[in-house]
């Protein structure tokens, strides 16, 4: 009787030392595709690539598996794992948008007059610097928002992007900078290795100059950049919105 | 490292060097200078062009930085066309009484307060100028729409060199500056700044517009996105701007150091060296130019020269002793500039040190070559010489794709496989019916084969294609090639000179379909070895010989058809086995009578020929 607290403790401490602290849930994709362009906000029109992904090309491709307005990614490595390639194209586009003004008032008055835009007037060949056969892995985790339900817990939300990450479900197919360029994704399993760099090994450090980090939507969509800095294929992403403003 | 940051970064040297013009203030060509007296009557007329050669050029001088002008009406402070200073123009003239009261109303607003003797001068004549003032002495018809300055009469420096104008100049600059559209962190520098709205434009591309074309413009609305306009669409601080758009231009000056004097397709190239001392980096620029753009070295000493240096840096020789005075390891990059329309696009940007240049342009002339060198080879030939005569309809620069073009400057500079559209168009050009004696295209054809095979593209390997021909090499394409060129010598030889063989009419047939095409072939080539051997026995007898060599390799059943690389194969076969020079065993070589109208080194054998 008497050593029956002492059992009890004896009991209960090792099962206290093996209950973890829940770990911030992170994820590893793979992603790859056969082209891809990051395009750089200064060379909108005649296209041109980033180097490597963009954080919130990152982004997009993990909200396009799973993303709920309970929970915002955050992208915090990007691994490069194939050489820079880069390919250049020239493409027919238009250079008219479709105008919200002129749909809302056809929708009233009933009629789709004046609303289309003729190939022909409005053609513009815009050339473009892509990048070609590109490969990476996004780490990233998610933060739970004040959108988020009494019942929405951070395990299930995990739990649902690894589920669709490895059926190959998503809402929209992920894409490699622009819609054209459909990307190929895969999850990398807890403890699994990263699949190989094929990066060459004199080109896996490099100063990738001022890289546009996200736009803040809620902020009348202000661009932020940051500076790019690859060590060994990798690419750190410091938190966004960024906490101190750039000076 | 991306273009604009470099260019800027470049500016910066520039700058410490005193080569750029400071900020607000830019280069513009004149040819006229209105003297003023004191009281603003135009005294006089200079003209301050030259006149050495056939027609008077006209000379660049800094002036106030000229304003971004497309379809408004802004006029320049202190200098502008005779349409704003005089009110008259040459053409039909419809707003210009709106832009030189633009002009005028200016000018009496900056010069207001003014008591300078110069803007003094300047303001009495904007206010009595009429402008048909213009058709009496000294003003003179040919002044019409070029752009005119002022100079104070006595003065030696123009007007805007005084200080007062200077200080009014960059006061101005300043009042702009604080009127920008927004704060916002630059994607060039960074850092927090006032964003410009619109971009300088660039002269100096090569088929842009004579007036600038935009490198980074947003013109039109699917060119902007979330609903921004202009510049917001890339934040760009108006310093950062600035100082790019200046150091392009500069770099783009015409027969400047820094850029290939002919286009590469389109692209206009320009290079630059970042090098802390103004010595090495134009040391640099000097070497790139010559490695790039050379074409018909006058001296031939130098050509020769050139091919030794890349040979042996191709073989790995230390740069530094090649070239004293250069730093292998300084940055250069390369940026390829093509216009479309109003704007300019990026066709290649790379950076990388002297050095991978130097062996990577190395490698590819050690790469795109072939035994026996066509005519005119000239050691080191252009890229666009090269795919002039390997790809261009009537071998014209005109007619060469820019962007095939483009994709081979880039593979040529980065040590890639070249495109496999290269090899595409050189076929296509062989099948159209040019002459595949001519050994640009099977140059060009063997680029692509070797780098296509090999691991690493920059690495070459033991067992690949040779230059020169091989007769132990059994791949079908090439053993087909170097038969069909065996029947075209019987043919020659039988029928003498002819306008028309075997190549012009079967070429593209057997190389793409030789199991149809061939038994033809094979049969003209028995008719034509019996008239051989009626008056040459022996060299019908090496004819034959030639012919069972390469029957044995090929085997009794022939392809039905052959892909893009065989039909390459074929090409090079047939280029390489033409050229060969049919001899006995004791030597004696044997002439027909067409041989080898287009190689570099063909000595003609009188000496043991027999007829």
């Amino acid at each position: 009787m008497r050593s029956l607290p002492m059992i009890v403790e004896d009991l209960v401490l090792p099962v206290r030392a093996t209950v973890q602290t829940p770990a911030r849930p992170s994820v590893r994709l793979h992603v790859w595709g056969d082209r891809a362009c990051f395009t750089r906000p200064e060379m909108k029109v005649e296209r041109v690539s980033y180097d490597v992904m963009t954080p919130s090309a990152a982004r997009g491709i993990l909200e396009s598996i799973h993303w709920k307005p309970a929970i915002t990614w955050h992208v915090d490595r990007i691994h490069v794992l194939k050489p820079i390639r880069f390919q250049s194209l020239r493409r027919n586009e238009v250079g008219a948008k479709a105008s919200t003004a002129l749909a809302a008032g056809g929708m009233k008055r009933c009629t789709t007059d004046g609303l289309g835009i003729a190939v022909e007037e409005n053609r513009q060949q815009r050339a473009g610097l892509l990048l070609v056969d590109v490969a990476y892995v996004i780490e990233a985790h998610f933060s739970m928002t004040h959108k988020a339900g009494p019942e929405e817990s951070q395990a299930k939300h995990l739990a649902m992007f690894k589920r669709r990450a490895e059926h190959g479900q998503c809402f929209h197919r992920p894409c490699l900078g622009t819609r054209e360029f459909a990307a190929e994704f895969a999850l990398v399993p807890d403890g699994a290795d990263l699949p190989p760099c094929a990066l060459e090994k004199d080109k896996r450090e490099a100063d990738l100059g001022w890289m546009l980090h996200d736009i803040d939507f809620a902020k009348g969509n202000q661009p932020h950049f940051f500076r790019a800095m690859m060590h060994g294929g990798v690419i750190d992403v410091p938190p966004f919105p960024p906490l101190e403003a750039m000076r | 490292m991306t273009v604009l940051q470099a260019l800027e970064r470049h500016y910066h040297r520039l700058d410490e060097r005193g080569e750029v013009s400071p900020q607000g203030w830019g280069l513009q060509k004149f040819g006229w200078c209105v003297v003023l007296s004191r009281s603003g009557v135009p005294v006089e007329v200079q003209d301050l062009r030259e006149h050495q050669g056939r027609a008077p050029k006209l000379q660049s001088y800094a002036v106030p930085a000229a304003v971004t002008r497309t379809n408004g009406i802004a006029p320049n402070m202190l200098w502008d066309k005779t349409a704003y200073t005089l009110g008259r123009t040459a053409g039909k003239g419809r707003r210009v009484a709106q832009e030189h009261a633009a002009f005028v109303c200016a000018h009496l607003a900056q010069l207001a307060e003014h008591d300078d003797e110069g803007l003094v001068a300047l303001r009495c004549f904007v206010e009595g100028w009429n402008p048909e003032h213009f058709d009496r002495a000294p003003f003179r018809q040919e002044m019409l729409d070029a752009n005119v300055m002022f100079r104070l009469e006595g003065d030696v420096g123009f007007l805007h060199e005084r200080a007062a104008a200077r200080a009014l100049v960059d006061a101005a600059r300043i009042a702009v500056d604080e009127q920008s559209i927004a704060r916002g962190q630059c994607l060039v520098a960074g850092r927090e700044a006032q964003l410009a709205r619109l971009h300088p434009l660039i002269k100096g591309v090569e088929g842009g517009q004579a007036s600038g074309a935009a490198l980074v413009s947003f013109n039109l609305d699917a060119f902007t996105s979330l609903g921004k306009e202009q510049g917001a669409n890339a934040p760009t601080s108006q310093r950062a701007a600035l100082r790019y758009g200046a150091a392009l231009n500069h770099l783009l000056r015409r027969d400047g150091p820094n850029r290939l004097r002919r286009p590469v397709g389109d692209a206009t190239v320009v290079f630059w060296a970042q090098s802390a001392e103004a010595r090495v980096a134009a040391a640099a620029e000097r070497l790139m130019a010559h490695w790039l753009g050379e074409d018909k070295l006058v001296d031939p000493a130098q050509a020769a020269n050139l091919r030794r240096q890349m040979a042996q840096v191709a073989t790995g020789c230390d740069l530094a002793e090649l070239y004293p005075g250069i730093a292998p390891g300084t940055q250069v990059h390369v940026l390829g500039l093509s216009p479309n329309a109003a704007r300019i696009s990026v066709r290649f940007w790379m950076s990388g040190s002297l050095e991978a240049f130097a062996r990577r342009l190395a490698r590819h002339h050690q790469d795109w070559r072939i035994e026996p060198l066509p005519a005119n080879w000239d050691d080191a030939p252009s890229i666009n010489r090269l795919l002039a005569n390997a790809t261009a309809f009537q071998g014209d620069d005109r007619n060469v794709s820019p962007l095939l073009a483009g994709e081979v400057m880039r593979s040529v500079l980065s040590g890639t496989r070249y495109p496999q559209i290269l090899l595409s168009s050189a076929l296509m050009r062989l099948r159209a019916g040019d002459n595949a004696g001519d050994g640009w295209y099977a140059a060009a054809i063997r680029a692509v084969l070797v780098r296509m095979r090999r691991h690493d593209p920059e690495v070459a390997e033991p067992a690949e294609m040779p230059v020169g021909l091989d007769t132990e090499r059994a791949v079908p394409g090439y053993l087909l090639g170097r038969l069909f060129a065996v029947y075209e010598r019987a043919q020659r030889a039988a029928r003498g000179r002819v306008s028309i063989t075997i190549r012009d009419t079967y070429f593209a047939s057997a190389s793409a379909t030789p199991a149809s095409v061939f038994p033809v072939l094979v049969r003209g080539g028995q008719n034509h070895l019996a008239t051989i051997r009626q008056y040459r026995p022996s060299f019908a007898g090496l004819i034959m010989r030639e012919l069972e060599e390469i029957h044995g390799k090929l085997g009794p059943l022939l392809p039905r058809w052959l892909g893009l690389v065989q039909q390459g194969e074929f090409a090079i076969g047939y280029y390489h086995q033409r050229a060969r020079k049919l001899g006995d065993e004791t030597g004696k070589i044997f002439v027909s009578d067409d041989d080898a109208e287009k190689t570099q080194a063909a000595p003609y054998f009188d000496a043991g020929c027999e007829r």
